[in-house]
């Protein structure tokens, strides 16, 4: 047998390098129960939140006009396109940990590129929400316009606060959101080339 | 609390018991800094509770617990960028104590060890990864395993990353 001193001296080195801490174990289910907790009351919350927002476009619905039942119809499609777009643009990229290096790399490529085609999709959506709320205040102006020129400095406030600083925020979130995607994507792929050997000699 | 769940944990803590300390140390490859190396390998043993449910023993329990460190190491780089803190950020009490009596010698051993690890700290990532898995024992099949990749492909790799780490451990002081 060869003898690898080299290697032996460095095996020697690294096994002295680290001990877990003493209250590793404990602390680790004290974690594991924290995230228990977590997912319960996430998951609560999610329920309480969608059946809100269902209650809400109920009650929405009740008030018997146009403005009530367009409301009504375009939360709970809004709900639900949202829900499905993220479903369908993050699907095949859950579960990536116990795969080899390799894969979890290809697979992480994959998730971040699907986070930067949902980001294009919420843009896309919220754009069809503002539309559909400008269409939907047009169809009722005759009601609304009433309330506007009784009190014109109230919806102006109302119309620059919830209107006109949407997209603006909507654009500023988006941009900042993709740039972070877009660094983390070079990084993935930086990270594959050094496995294909391309950029690391 | 079910059964299973009672056959979870007892095959959990026996993985932590068993590959704890190597946990810890291929945490030190991928963080410096002591407390945030302790969050790390406390992260590195909740994705293998979270995994563990899953395995089915496609692999073996070793490659399964490298395999899944490894990744969240890889992510944690991603998240703590930069990389890797300079080694003087590590706290005195991380070091492990050297039964040996003379102190001069513990100074000159930690000095080597320590520039080791900042050897292997510097290496790109997946270099670093081959490393750590070589110091850890594993044969080049287990390692391809871990990898993803071909055994010639791990011995190719392999002899780079050593020498690598050979001149990184050469140009510290």
């Amino acid at each position: 047998m060869i003898e690898d001193r080299e290697l032996d001296t460095w095996r020697e080195q690294w096994s002295s390098v680290a001990e877990p801490p003493a209250d590793f174990q404990r602390n680790v289910h004290q974690k594991i129960k924290r995230q228990d907790r977590r997912f319960v009351l996430g998951n609560f919350l999610t329920v309480i939140a969608f059946l809100g927002i269902l209650i809400f476009a109920l009650y929405m619905r009740r008030q018997s006009s146009w403005m009530g039942t367009g409301w009504a119809t375009g939360i709970c499609v809004l709900v639900f396109v949202a829900a499905g777009c993220r479903v369908w643009a993050l699907r095949r990229t859950w579960r990536p940990e116990t795969q080899s290096t390799r894969a979890f790399v290809e697979l992480w490529h994959k998730r971040v590129t699907a986070r930067i085609r949902l980001i294009r999709i919420s843009i896309y959506l919220s754009l069809g929400w503002i539309i559909f709320c400008a269409v939907l205040t047009a169809a009722n102006w005759g009601t609304i316009g009433q309330d506007v020129r009784a009190l014109p400095k109230d919806w102006i406030a109302l119309l620059a606060v919830c209107v006109l600083m949407q997209p603006v925020l909507l654009w500023y979130g988006a941009v900042w959101f993709r740039r972070r995607k877009l660094a983390e994507l070079s990084e993935v792929e930086k990270i594959l080339d050094e496995m294909d050997g391309k950029s690391v000699q | 609390m079910s059964e299973r769940r009672h056959d979870l944990e007892a095959q959990f803590d026996r993985i932590l018991s068993e590959h704890g300390a190597a946990i810890s140390r291929l945490a030190f490859s991928y963080e410096a800094l002591a407390s945030v190396r302790e969050e790390l390998v406390q992260e590195i043993a909740l994705a293998i509770w979270q995994a563990l449910a899953h395995f089915r023993g496609e692999c073996s329990e070793r490659t399964f617990v490298y395999r899944i460190a490894h990744n969240r190491g890889l992510s944690h780089v991603w998240k703590r960028r930069p990389p890797h803190q300079p080694l003087d950020e590590i706290e005195e009490s991380d070091q492990p104590i050297d039964p040996r009596p003379h102190p001069e010698e513990q100074v000159a051993q930690t000095d080597q060890r320590m520039r080791l690890m900042s050897a292997i700290q510097s290496l790109p990532v997946t270099h670093r990864q081959m490393i750590v898995l070589m110091l850890e024992g594993l044969s080049h099949a287990q390692m391809a395993e871990v990898l993803g990749i071909t055994e010639n492909n791990v011995a190719v790799r392999l002899n780079r990353a050593r020498k690598m780490l050979k001149d990184a451990t050469e140009e510290r002081p």
